[in-house]
């Protein structure tokens, strides 16, 4: 990490936010079911404990899509980054995890850091992903088996690298939105939210 | 007699075998008497007989001798022969007996030799004997004396034991003592402890004493000190006593010294108008060295003098040249002092013009105030006027040119400017209006808006000239301070002038509008704030609306929303839902044939009924559906249970066959029956004692009876 107590660069923040993505999408997906959770181990990061998986596929899914977004964030062209989870037997989308990122563009050279400790940016996060952990009380239960997909909003003028496709924005019909808390590196701010499938008896 | 009895075998063989020669002769005989007469021939013929048989009997006989003759010789030898042994045999024994009698010989003579050779020890022995018998005496001696040593040593022992008892006694008198000893050593601590506390106070006393001592000490050598002064003093009291003996002859010294006093002074008198005298002397001839130079510079002086009224002539001629009364220096410091005079009063003059300045200066905010507010005033007669324009415009466009004519014609700034504004004016009027028509609402209030943005900026621009006008007046004041007093003057005349006009014109220009446009303006005012009303209205709703519209977006934006021409969604081919998708595909696929398969299956089932043909069919089918249908659990659990109950079975099988084994083996021990079932319902009864592995007993069993077969 080349950010320092004193502050953060363009390039900490965006090693921070991309962290902070990949732990974030672990927690959903162990918190959602998607995967079993027994292919899931105990880690320590940001002060409390969290599930990262060990399934060999996921994980270098995982590690080649955040290390793209860990590009995309310090050229600050990277403007949402959304999990989606489907219904596998209906295609149906059933729960979108938001996260907007707002990039100040104005800190581009990557070098002049802002005054934010690291300390206080991990305690922002720990606040979003316990507020993550706490949305399965009121998420309707997945009864179907499951699958997920990250989409990645981007600039339009941006090259779409190899092995990245465009594609649908993916939309929930009739959906239910909370907003979640928000944290900034500074440089970064990511807004998450988690829109869900209107269930009938509601 | 073996060999006797042989005898008689061969013997009877021999006669066996001369019988057996002779009959060839007796039939001889025979055949020719049987030609002669049968009885003779038979007399004859018995005998012959009778003496063939006595000639046998006394071969026999002779034969019997012959062997017995025969023995007789034979045993001889054998008596001679074994006489001869036994000769031999003594003989031998002879020479053993000699030998061995040679051999005792030789023995007695060793055992002599012993004999002797033991009575020698013997001797010796008996030598040895008393010779111990000697030391023995010698030893029992010497034991003797060991006893009486033995005995001593006792006694000593027991002297020693007493002597011990007494040293004992004498350790326990003198523990007691050792004992009083500590006691007494206790005490004498104690007395220690006595004596030290004593020491110590002692020597607190010696400590004291040793301050006594000191200050004894100390109070000795005051002591002598004191005696020391008393002797000096008593040495003073003499040197009184001296100088008491010198005082007496003090008057005489003190006239002595007066007169000395006086010859003194007139001594020094003497000197000091010696000193004198020498200083007059002194300066006399400085007066006259002084004379001397004051000589040569009268000379100069002169020279001097000479050429300064040339100089004076010079002078007085300037005077008359230039007109001026300087005849004598009082005139030139008069004309000085005229000159310092009107410096001053030029001084006076410049320090009021500053003050005049300060004042201007300070006025000058004022001025601007004034200046504000008029342009205020003039902001609102260009309202004023706009509205009055508006009207006019939309009553008459003649005017319209006429005010442009007039705004050509005229040349002021501030007249440019409010017609400018008011321009700007119409244009927003114009704006409202042509917006009233249309629906599109933001775009021209953006439009309206950037207008009114120019109108502010232009004003601004115009308070910036004003204020950099009033810059340069106050500039140019400040300028003029320092510079050239007439030309300051001027100047500083001319900017007043010009802002007085300014103001004036500017006065003037309100007047004029106010009053050109005092009766329509208010009348437009209203229509004009009625207007401003509505579109303020409007705003507000067009306001509310865009929040909704906004919220709107917002909404859209939560549910993944997007604007396609500056976002772009993209994700990884390979993600786990695509992934996820393409196993379900591959699996509905697979499991869609399984179902193809299955369904033909049973299909052909159905066609194919029972028999050899079906069968047929399963045994196709069988091996793909036993691979593609994996047993169920059910099936696993009962396959197990299966198991579990083959495996008691066996056991109790193998039990009870062992059991029966033990039950029929002690049946056939204890009874001695052995019951084997042959085949079903018969029964065989074999005994252990039967004669015959097979025979037994054959039952029958008959429902209710056992019959015997």
């Amino acid at each position: 990490m080349t950010s320092t107590l004193k502050g953060i660069t363009l390039k900490g923040s965006a090693e921070l936010v991309a962290e902070f993505f990949s732990f974030g999408i672990n927690s959903i997906l162990y918190q959602r079911g998607i995967y079993p959770p027994e292919t899931f181990t105990r880690v320590t990061q940001y002060n409390m404990s969290l599930q990262l998986t060990t399934d060999a596929k996921l994980k270098t899914y995982l590690t080649s899509v955040v290390s793209q977004l860990k590009e995309w964030l310090f050229d600050c062209t990277v403007q949402k980054l959304v999990l989606v989870i489907t219904c596998l037997e209906t295609n149906e989308v059933l729960e979108r995890w938001q996260f907007d990122i707002e990039c100040d563009k104005s800190a581009p050279d990557g070098r002049a850091s802002r005054e934010k400790s690291v300390k206080t940016i991990q305690d922002e996060i720990r606040s979003v992903i316990r507020q993550i952990t706490a949305t399965v009380t009121f998420l309707p239960l997945l009864e179907t088996p499951c699958a997920f997909d990250l989409l990645v909003y981007t600039d339009k003028d941006l090259v779409v690298p190899e092995k990245w496709e465009e594609s649908g924005p993916q939309i929930i019909d009739q959906s239910e939105e909370v907003r979640l808390r928000s944290f900034t590196t500074s440089i970064h701010k990511v807004n998450s939210m988690v829109a869900y499938k209107r269930t009938d008896s509601v | 007699m073996d060999l006797e009895d042989d005898t008689t075998v061969l013997t009877t063989l021999r006669s066996f075998n001369t019988f057996i020669s002779r009959p060839d002769n007796p039939q001889r005989l025979s055949e020719p008497s049987t030609g002669s007469g049968a009885l003779q021939s038979q007399y004859k013929r018995s005998i012959e007989l009778l003496e063939a048989a006595e000639k046998v009997h006394s071969k026999s006989r002779y034969l019997q001798l012959d062997q017995e003759k025969k023995q007789m010789e034979l045993s001889h030898k054998r008596a001679r022969f074994e006489l001869e042994k036994v000769a031999s045999d003594s003989a031998r024994d002879l020479e053993h007996e000699v030998d061995r009698n040679q051999g005792l010989l030789g023995i007695i003579k060793k055992l002599e030799e012993r004999e002797m050779e033991a009575n020698k020890n013997l001797s010796e022995q008996v030598e040895a004997n008393r010779a111990l018998r000697r030391n023995l005496e010698g030893m029992s001696k010497k034991l003797e004396e060991r006893d009486t040593n033995l005995n001593t040593a006792n006694q000593t022992i027991s002297s020693l034991k007493d002597e011990l008892r007494e040293l004992n006694q004498k350790i326990q008198n003198q523990d007691s003592t050792i004992s009083t000893q500590t006691l007494e050593k206790e005490e004498l601590q104690e007395q220690l402890d006595l004596q030290r506390r004593k020491y110590q106070e002692v020597s607190q006393q010696c400590q004291t004493l040793q301050a006594a001592q000191s200050s004894c000490s100390e109070h000795i050598i005051k002591i002598k000190e004191l005696e020391r002064r008393l002797a000096l003093q008593e040495q003073d009291m003499a040197i009184v006593k001296t100088v008491k003996s010198e005082v007496a002859r003090v008057p005489d010294m003190e006239k002595e010294l007066k007169h000395l006093r006086d010859e003194n002074a007139f001594l020094r008198e003497s000197r000091e108008n010696c000193s004198l005298l020498k200083e007059e002397a002194e300066g006399l001839r400085k007066k006259l060295e002084r004379m001397e130079k004051t000589k040569e510079d009268l000379v100069n002086m002169e020279l001097e003098k000479e050429r300064l009224a040339e100089k004076l002539h010079a002078w007085e001629n300037l005077g008359q040249s230039t007109g001026l009364n300087i005849r004598k220096p009082e005139d030139l410091s008069r004309e000085v002092i005229q000159i310092q005079q009107r410096e001053i009063a030029l001084k006076e003059q410049n320090y009021r013009l500053n003050s005049r300045v300060r004042t201007v200066e300070r006025s000058l905010p004022e001025l601007r105030a004034e200046l504000h507010q008029q342009g205020c005033k003039t902001l609102e007669e260009q309202k004023r006027r706009e509205a009055q324009d508006a009207l006019v415009r939309r009553l008459q466009k003649r005017v319209l040119l006429l005010t442009k004519d007039e705004q050509r014609a005229s040349t002021f700034d501030g007249h440019i400017f409010m017609f400018q504004e008011r321009d700007g004016m119409r244009a927003i009027l114009e704006s409202y209006d042509s917006e009233l028509a249309s629906t599109e609402y933001s775009p021209q209030l953006s439009k309206r808006l950037r207008e009114a943005e120019e109108v502010l900026q232009r004003t601004q621009n115009h308070n910036t000239e004003m204020e950099a006008s009033i810059r340069a007046f106050t500039c140019s004041a400040d300028q003029s301070t320092g510079g050239d007093w007439g030309a300051q003057n001027t100047t500083t005349d001319a900017a007043a002038g010009m802002v007085e006009l300014e103001l004036e014109s500017l006065k003037k220009q309100q007047a004029a509008t106010a009053d050109g446009s005092s009766l329509a303006t208010k009348e437009e005012m209203s229509i004009l704030r009625q207007k401003i009303e509505d579109l303020e209205t409007e705003r507000q709703r067009l306001e509310e609306q865009k929040n909704t519209l906004e919220m709107r977006l917002e909404r859209h934006n939560l549910k993944g929303g997007y604007d396609p021409t500056k976002t772009r969604v993209v994700h990884f081919k390979m993600n786990p839902t695509s992934v996820a998708k393409q196993q379900r595909q591959q699996e509905v696929e697979g499991l869609q044939e399984e179902v193809a398969r299955l369904r033909e299956l049973v299909r052909s089932l159905q066609d194919g009924g029972t028999g050899a043909h079906s069968h047929q069919d399963s045994s196709l089918y069988n091996p793909s559906l036993s691979l593609s249908l994996p047993p169920s659990k059910e099936v696993l659990d009962l396959r197990k249970q299966m198991e579990c109950s083959e495996l008691r079975n066996q056991r109790l099988k193998e039990v009870f066959q062992k059991k029966i084994q033990e039950f029929r083996t002690v049946c056939y021990v204890l009874t001695g029956y052995q019951i084997d079932i042959t085949t079903e319902n018969q029964y065989r009864l074999t005994s252990v004692y039967a004669e015959h592995m097979n025979d037994s007993l054959l039952f029958k069993k008959v429902p209710a009876l056992l019959h015997f077969a």
